[in-house]
């Protein structure tokens, strides 16, 4: 497979595992640009705040940026393999292209036989939460509990969670559950953050679902997360012997 | 004798009453509670007001203890940031509820009862805070049990409740002598007799799979023990936990029955504080 593909699909039907996987089998240069906005026909696109992107980079740290939406191999490129993502709400394929988006192919989740068949959800009607987790770091014990207690039902009905989660080891981790699934997907990142201060990396937070619960959500995730106290003292350990400490105001 | 032991009321109130209800339609007179009548729960004077009532002799347990004694009893306990701090959250709540009678009545109680071969913690012989799960290293669980001189051990604590025998167990000992000392090897055999733990499980934040409280009735002359589960009016519970400002997955946990629990990675760690 090469040239310029467009990926459509509603939320959780694995795009994004489809893309990677495609995206790690190609020979050639690699591309990858997530349309954000709204679809052709005005309705809303799923909100990913970024996870995807920043997942898929730190898979495939050769991974370009598409800046465009056609392909053109003087500038790209002979044999370039462009994978642009559209997330939909729904199961129904756009009948037109943005103007300017002219993929050599498109291949649509539910509709094209070379995608695998997923159980997916009409999000139309779901309100969607997201919370940016810039440099905050997790408590993993407190974190396994509050995500059990997420896809548990424990603040509303949520039917769809996605995260990328820091850990004080310097661990970055994408977290990916969808109702109909079973379980949830924690795939690691491949960077790890040094052990000084706070991670730099994407970190957020995307919830989907119906009378979600944001105070109680936001209120066990400020539980979770470390101070710079105990960010500390986790980290000290972990850094070679004889290192300065960083220094304290 | 048939006798009824309950544990971990943690102070939900409509649990308590249909357990003490079920003991009661069943005839058992004699009642054993091993603490934690207070802690997580909206009704800490009201449940420790009945067990004072009843007059059933009770244990301390690990929040029982620190209520008494501070938070300090045993901070290693928590298994995570996040049950620190909704316990902490809880167990403040619970000191500014508690009337002087009840705090005092708390602080009498003592750490174990014992009657003839029967003995009766919350966690284990060695500390309130101490887990002794159903899958703990045989030799550490029977340690426990010949320790506190017991045939059976009744404990709580775990939230879950079982009945744990150990049977035909022996120890072996054969001593060497040093190279070149004279004299025979000694061996010896020691054939240990049947002990037992009973966990009673929890009333009041069951943790085996269910909503129903759970408590055991052990009859002495047949030597058998039921694990009993008993459902009581949950949403009256959790309507009352969200009313007083407790933390709203207290009362989602004990709605939904679920099994998940945090629990320390060394469950059977003694605090050395």
């Amino acid at each position: 497979m090469s040239g310029v593909v467009l990926v459509s699909g509603p939320p959780g039907c694995g795009k994004t595992s489809w893309i990677l996987s495609r995206l790690q089998e190609h020979r050639g240069p690699r591309a990858y640009r997530r349309l954000d906005g709204v679809d052709p026909e005005g309705r809303p696109l799923a909100l990913d705040g970024g996870l995807d992107q920043a997942f898929l980079h730190d898979q495939i740290p050769d991974l370009r940026e598409l800046a465009g939406a056609t392909h053109d191999p003087a500038a790209d490129g002979e044999g370039l393999l462009a994978l642009i993502e559209l997330p939909l709400f729904g199961p129904e394929i756009p009948q037109t292209l943005a103007p300017g988006l002219r993929p050599d192919r498109h291949l649509h989740f539910g509709r094209d036989s070379e995608l695998p068949r997923q159980d997916t959800l009409v999000f139309g009607a779901l309100d969607s939460w997201s919370l940016d987790l810039a440099t905050e770091v997790w408590d993993p014990a407190s974190l396994n509990s509050f995500w059990f207690e997420l896809v548990n039902g424990a603040y509303g009905d949520v039917y769809r969670a996605k995260a990328l989660v820091n850990l004080p080891d310097g661990r970055g981790f994408l977290f990916n559950w969808m109702v109909s699934c079973s379980g949830t997907q924690f795939l690691p990142l491949q960077s790890v953050a040094p052990p000084h201060g706070r991670p730099m990396r994407l970190s957020r937070l995307v919830v989907q679902g119906k009378g979600l619960d944001t105070v109680g959500l936001q209120s066990t995730i400020a539980d979770c997360l470390l101070s710079d106290a105990v960010l500390e003292l986790q980290q000290a350990p972990r850094r070679p012997r004889g290192e300065p400490l960083p220094a304290t105001s | 004798m048939t006798h009824a032991v309950l544990s971990c009321l943690h102070a939900n109130l409509a649990a308590v009453e249909a357990v003490l209800d079920d003991i009661d339609r069943l005839g058992i007179a004699t009642i054993t509670c091993l603490g934690d009548l207070v802690g997580y729960g909206p009704q800490p004077n009201e449940v420790v007001a009945l067990v004072r009532s009843r007059g059933i002799p009770t244990c301390q347990g690990c929040w029982d203890e620190d209520i008494i004694e501070g938070l300090n009893a045993c901070e290693c306990s928590y298994p995570s940031q996040l049950a620190e701090r909704r316990g902490q959250l809880a167990h403040h709540w619970t000191a500014a509820q508690l009337s002087p009678e009840n705090r005092d009545f708390l602080a009498s109680l003592p750490m174990s009862l014992r009657r003839d071969r029967l003995v009766f913690v919350h966690g284990s012989p060695n500390s309130q805070h101490e887990y002794l799960l159903p899958d703990m290293e045989a030799f550490a669980a029977l340690e426990r049990v010949v320790s506190a001189g017991a045939d059976t051990l009744f404990c709580g604590h775990t939230h879950r409740p079982y009945v744990r025998e150990f049977r035909e167990g022996s120890i072996e000992l054969r001593l060497r002598r040093p190279d070149g000392e004279p004299g025979p090897e000694a061996e010896r055999r020691v054939d240990l007799p049947v002990r037992r733990i009973v966990n009673a499980g929890s009333v009041g934040e069951p943790r085996h799979g269910g909503t129903e409280a759970t408590y055991v009735i052990h009859d002495e002359d047949r030597d058998t023990v039921e694990i009993r589960q008993v459902p009581y009016d949950v949403e009256r519970t959790c309507r009352a936990i969200l009313t007083v400002g407790l933390p709203p997955p207290f009362a989602w946990r004990l709605r939904h029955g679920f099994e998940f629990a945090e629990r320390a990675d060394d469950a059977s760690h003694v605090c050395e504080r």
